[in-house]
C-alpha cells in the first residue's frame, strides 16, 4: 500500500468533468510532480488531496486510511497533516510576516511559538522581515514565507500548486533547491504542480503526466524522457 | 434569515396582493383602471423616463471623464458629484420649488413638472455615475489596449467600452426610473400629481384604501416590469462596489480640453449642489432670527431620536447584509439576496401602505405602533444595496486565504473572525456610512410608518411645510441640509483613516 492512493476519482465541477476515473498512488518521503497542460485536473487533485474538493467518484487514502469518498470527507483538511503552498501564495495581507506563520500555531494551541518561528525565519533567511506585510516583500521574499508558513506545523505532506509560476528563473533554481534541501531534511511526501517539466524533472522523483483529467504516464524521468507516447512527445516538445 | 425576511418584509407585499385580490367587492378590482389614472400613468412614466435619461446622460458622461481621464481635481470631482444622493431629495425639492417661485412668481407653477425632473435629475445622477463608472473601472486595460492596436480610439469606444459598459447604461437607466416614479416627496413638495402622489393622497388623506391598494398593485407591477429584464445582473450588482488597491483600469491623458471639463464639473456641481444651498439660504434669510430660533426650537427635540434611530437602522441593516453576504458565499445560499432584491424594487409608497396593512394588528400591535416599523422600513429599502456592498467586498477576498486558514487548523469561527472580518473592513465600513446617510434621509415609507410620538428630523420638516411659511420650512430645511453635511463629513474623516489603515491589496 502507498502513503497516498487515490482510487477511480472522478470530479466534476458544475457539468464539466474535471477528473474522470483518476487512480495514482504515491509513495512516502518522495517528491511527485504532476504535468500536464492546462486545465488538465493537476490542481484539482491537490484539492482533492487537501479535502478542500469532495470527490464525486471514488476513494482516497492517506496514511492508509480513508479520508475522502464519493461525495463526503471523512477526515476534514486541517486534521490531514497538510502543508498546502497555494499559485497565488495566499499569504493574509493583514497580517505580518511572523503573524502569518503563527497563525496555524496558535490555532492548534502548540508550544515554543516563538522558538519554533525563530528556527523557520532563519531557515528561510527572512529573519529581517518578520514585521513587515507581505505587500512589503519581494517576489521570492513571499514565496519563502508561504513555503514557511506551509511547513510550520510540520506536515507529512506538502502540496504545492505551481507556486513559482510567476518568478524569473534564477530566483526560481535558488527556491527549488531550498526546497529540494528541505524535503530531503524534514523527509515529507512532497506533491508538486507544475506545467513546466523541466521544472518537474529536476524536482520530482516520480513524474506524473495528466491529460484531460487522467494519467498518461506514471514513471521516473528518464521513463517520461523515452515514453513513446504521442502526447508525451509533444508535450515535452513544446 | 430568509424566514425572518420573508416573514417580516415579503409577507406585506404578499398580504398587500392578497389583499386586493381578496377584496369583497370584486367589481372594484379593477376600479383604478379608468381614463384619468391611465392618463396619470402615463404622466409619471415619461417625467420618470426623462428624468432617468438625463440623469443616465450626464451620469455617464461624467463617469468616462471622470473614470477614464487623467486630469487635476479628479478626486474632488468624484466625490463632490455623489453627495447629492446622499442628501434626501425633499432638500432639493424645497430649494428649486423655492427658487422657481423666487423668479417667477405664481408663474412657477407652469413649470413645476419641469422642476420634478429636473430636481430627479440631479438627484439620481449620482447614482447613474457610480454604476456606469464601476463598470468602466472593471474594464481591463489590456482590452482597450488590444483594440488601440487594431482601430483608432473612437472606434474602440464604440465597438469595446461601450458594448461592456451597455449592461451598466441599461441598468441605471432603469433603476432612476423605478426611483423616479416611486418617489413621491419632490412631486409633492411641487404640487405636480403623479401615480406615487396619488396613491399617497388616496391612502392617507382620503382613506379610500380599496383604491390605493388597487393602485399600489399596479405601480407594484410596473417596477418588476421595468426590472425584470435586468433582474440578473441587478441582483450580482457588480457596481455596488468598493474597489481595494492594484485597479487594472486604463486611464488617458488628455492635452486639450481641460478647461472645458471643469467647466462642465463646476456646472455641475454648481446646481446640484451649490445653488440648492444659495437658494435655501435666500428664502431662509427672507424671515429673521426669530424664524431661525423657531427653526432650531422645531427640530432640536427631533435630533437624538433621528440620530438613534438612523444609528440602530444601520446596525441591522449592516449585520444582516453581512450574513446574507456571507452565507450566500460560504452556503450558496440565493434567495436571501433574491428577497432584498424584490423588496429594493419596491416603490416606497407601496412599501409603506404594505408594511402598515400587514402590521396594523393587534397581534402585530408592539411592531405597528412602535420604532421597530421604520427599522423594517429601513431594512427593506437599503438592505439591498448593503448585502451587494458586502458580498463584492467579499469576492475581492481571494478563497485560498480562507483555504490556508482552513488548512491551518483554524475553525470555521476563527476564520471569520481573524480573516474575513479584518479583510472585509473597508466593505464594512461603507456599507455603515452609506446605510447611515440613507437611513438618516429617508422619507418615502418613514412618512407613511411612522408611529404617533415618533418625531423624526424629516418628518418635522416635511409635515409641517404644508402649513408654515416658505422661509420656516427653508429654514428648517438648510438646518437638515447642515447636519446632513456635518455628518457627511465626520463619516469621510474617519472613514478615510480607517478605509486606509484597513486596505488590502489581493496579490
Amino acid at each position: 500500500m502507498h502513503f497516498i492512493e487515490l482510487n477511480h476519482i472522478s470530479h466534476n465541477y458544475q457539468d464539466k468533468f474535471v477528473l474522470n476515473d483518476f487512480s495514482v498512488a504515491i509513495s512516502p518521503g518522495k517528491t511527485t510532480c504532476l504535468i500536464g497542460p492546462t486545465g488538465c485536473g493537476k490542481t484539482t487533485v491537490l484539492r482533492l488531496v487537501a479535502g478542500l474538493e469532495t470527490p464525486s467518484a471514488g476513494t482516497i487514502t492517506i496514511n492508509y486510511k480513508i479520508v475522502s469518498e464519493t461525495g463526503r470527507i471523512i477526515v476534514p483538511p486541517h486534521q490531514r497533516n497538510i502543508g498546502y503552498v497555494f499559485q497565488d501564495l495566499a499569504l493574509w495581507p493583514h497580517f505580518t510576516v511572523r503573524e502569518n506563520i503563527a497563525f496555524g500555531l496558535k490555532a492548534r494551541k502548540e508550544k515554543n511559538i516563538g522558538n519554533r518561528i525563530g528556527e523557520l525565519l532563519d531557515l528561510f533567511r527572512i529573519s529581517d522581515k518578520t514585521e513587515k506585510y507581505p505587500h512589503q516583500l519581494s517576489g521570492g521574499q513571499k514565496q519563502m514565507v508561504a513555503i514557511a508558513r506551509s511547513i510550520a506545523l510540520q506536515p507529512e505532506i506538502l502540496l504545492m500548486d505551481e507556486p513559482l509560476a510567476n518568478i524569473d528563473t534564477h530566483l526560481k533554481q535558488n527556491i527549488l533547491e531550498h526546497v529540494m534541501q528541505l524535503q530531503q531534511r524534514l523527509n515529507f511526501t512532497m506533491l508538486y504542480v507544475t506545467h513546466n517539466h523541466r521544472e518537474a524533472f529536476q524536482t520530482g522523483d516520480i513524474i506524473v503526466v495528466m491529460n484531460e483529467g487522467k494519467m498518461v504516464l506514471k514513471g521516473t524521468k528518464d521513463e517520461i524522457i523515452n515514453s513513446s507516447d504521442r502526447f508525451i512527445k509533444s508535450f515535452l516538445e513544446n | 434569515m430568509p424566514a425572518i425576511l420573508l416573514t417580516t418584509l415579503v409577507a406585506p407585499l404578499a398580504f398587500l396582493i392578497t389583499d386586493w385580490f381578496t377584496q369583497t367587492d370584486k367589481s372594484a378590482l379593477f376600479a383604478f383602471l379608468n381614463r384619468t389614472t391611465l392618463l396619470l400613468i402615463g404622466k409619471s412614466l415619461l417625467m420618470a423616463g426623462l428624468s432617468a435619461f438625463f440623469a443616465t446622460l450626464a451620469g455617464g458622461l461624467c463617469s468616462f471623464f471622470l473614470h477614464k481621464l487623467s486630469f487635476k481635481w479628479n478626486r474632488f470631482y468624484k466625490i463632490a458629484l455623489v453627495m447629492p444622493l446622499l442628501i434626501s431629495p425633499y432638500i432639493f425639492a424645497v430649494a428649486w420649488n423655492g427658487g422657481l417661485h423666487l423668479v417667477l412668481g405664481n408663474d412657477a407653477s407652469i413649470f413645476s413638472s419641469a422642476g420634478v425632473v429636473l430636481v430627479h435629475s440631479l438627484v439620481f445622477l449620482p447614482l447613474a455615475f457610480i454604476i456606469i463608472g464601476s463598470a468602466l473601472s472593471q474594464i481591463n486595460a489590456t482590452y482597450e489596449e488590444a483594440g488601440l492596436m487594431l482601430v483608432s480610439f473612437k472606434k474602440m469606444l464604440v465597438r469595446i467600452i461601450l458594448p461592456l459598459v451597455k449592461p451598466a447604461i441599461l441598468i441605471s437607466f432603469l433603476l432612476v426610473m423605478i426611483f423616479s416614479l416611486s418617489d413621491f416627496s419632490v412631486p409633492a413638495y411641487f404640487g405636480v400629481q403623479t401615480f406615487t402622489t396619488e396613491i399617497f393622497t388616496q391612502f392617507s388623506a382620503l382613506y379610500n384604501f380599496p383604491l390605493a391598494i388597487g393602485q399600489s398593485v399596479l405601480l407594484l407591477t410596473i417596477c418588476f416590469a421595468i426590472m425584470f429584464s435586468e433582474a440578473k445582473y441587478l441582483s450580482d450588482s457588480p457596481f455596488f462596489t468598493i474597489s481595494l488597491k492594484g485597479n487594472t483600469s486604463k486611464k488617458y491623458s488628455i492635452n486639450r480640453g481641460k478647461g472645458f471639463l471643469h467647466l462642465w464639473f463646476w456646472f455641475l456641481l454648481f446646481i446640484s449642489l451649490v445653488l440648492p444651498v444659495v437658494l435655501l439660504t435666500i428664502q431662509s434669510s427672507a424671515g429673521n432670527w426669530l424664524i431661525i430660533k423657531k427653526a432650531w426650537q422645531l427640530l432640536e427635540p427631533t435630533f437624538g431620536y433621528s440620530l438613534g434611530l438612523a444609528f440602530t437602522g444601520t446596525v441591522i441593516i449592516t449585520l444582516s447584509a453581512l450574513w446574507i453576504a456571507y452565507t450566500a458565499r460560504v452556503y450558496n445560499s440565493k434567495l436571501p439576496n433574491s428577497l432584498m432584491m424584490i423588496i429594493f424594487v419596491v416603490p416606497s409608497t407601496v412599501s409603506g401602505i404594505s408594511l402598515i396593512r400587514f402590521y396594523n394588528h393587534p397581534s402585530l400591535a408592539f411592531v405597528y405602533g412602535s420604532f421597530l416599523i421604520i427599522l423594517l422600513a429601513y431594512l427593506g429599502r437599503f438592505g439591498f444595496i448593503a448585502s451587494r456592498i458586502i458580498a463584492n467586498g467579499l469576492k475581492q477576498i481571494p478563497e485560498s486565504l480562507m483555504e490556508a486558514a482552513l488548512l491551518a487548523g483554524a475553525s470555521p469561527v476563527k476564520i471569520f473572525f481573524s480573516i474575513t472580518i479584518p479583510l472585509l473592513i473597508p466593505s464594512l465600513l461603507a456599507t455603515f456610512i452609506l446605510s447611515f446617510i440613507l437611513c438618516w434621509g429617508e422619507l418615502g415609507v418613514v412618512i407613511m410608518v411612522y408611529p404617533p410620538g415618533a418625531e423624526l428630523m424629516n418628518i418635522k420638516t416635511f409635515t409641517i411645510s404644508a402649513n408654515a411659511p416658505l422661509a420656516l420650512t427653508s429654514t428648517m430645511t438648510l438646518l437638515n441640509l447642515c447636519i446632513t453635511c456635518l455628518l457627511i463629513a465626520m463619516f469621510l474623516l474617519t472613514g478615510r483613516v480607517l478605509f486606509k489603515k484597513y486596505s488590502y491589496a489581493f496579490y
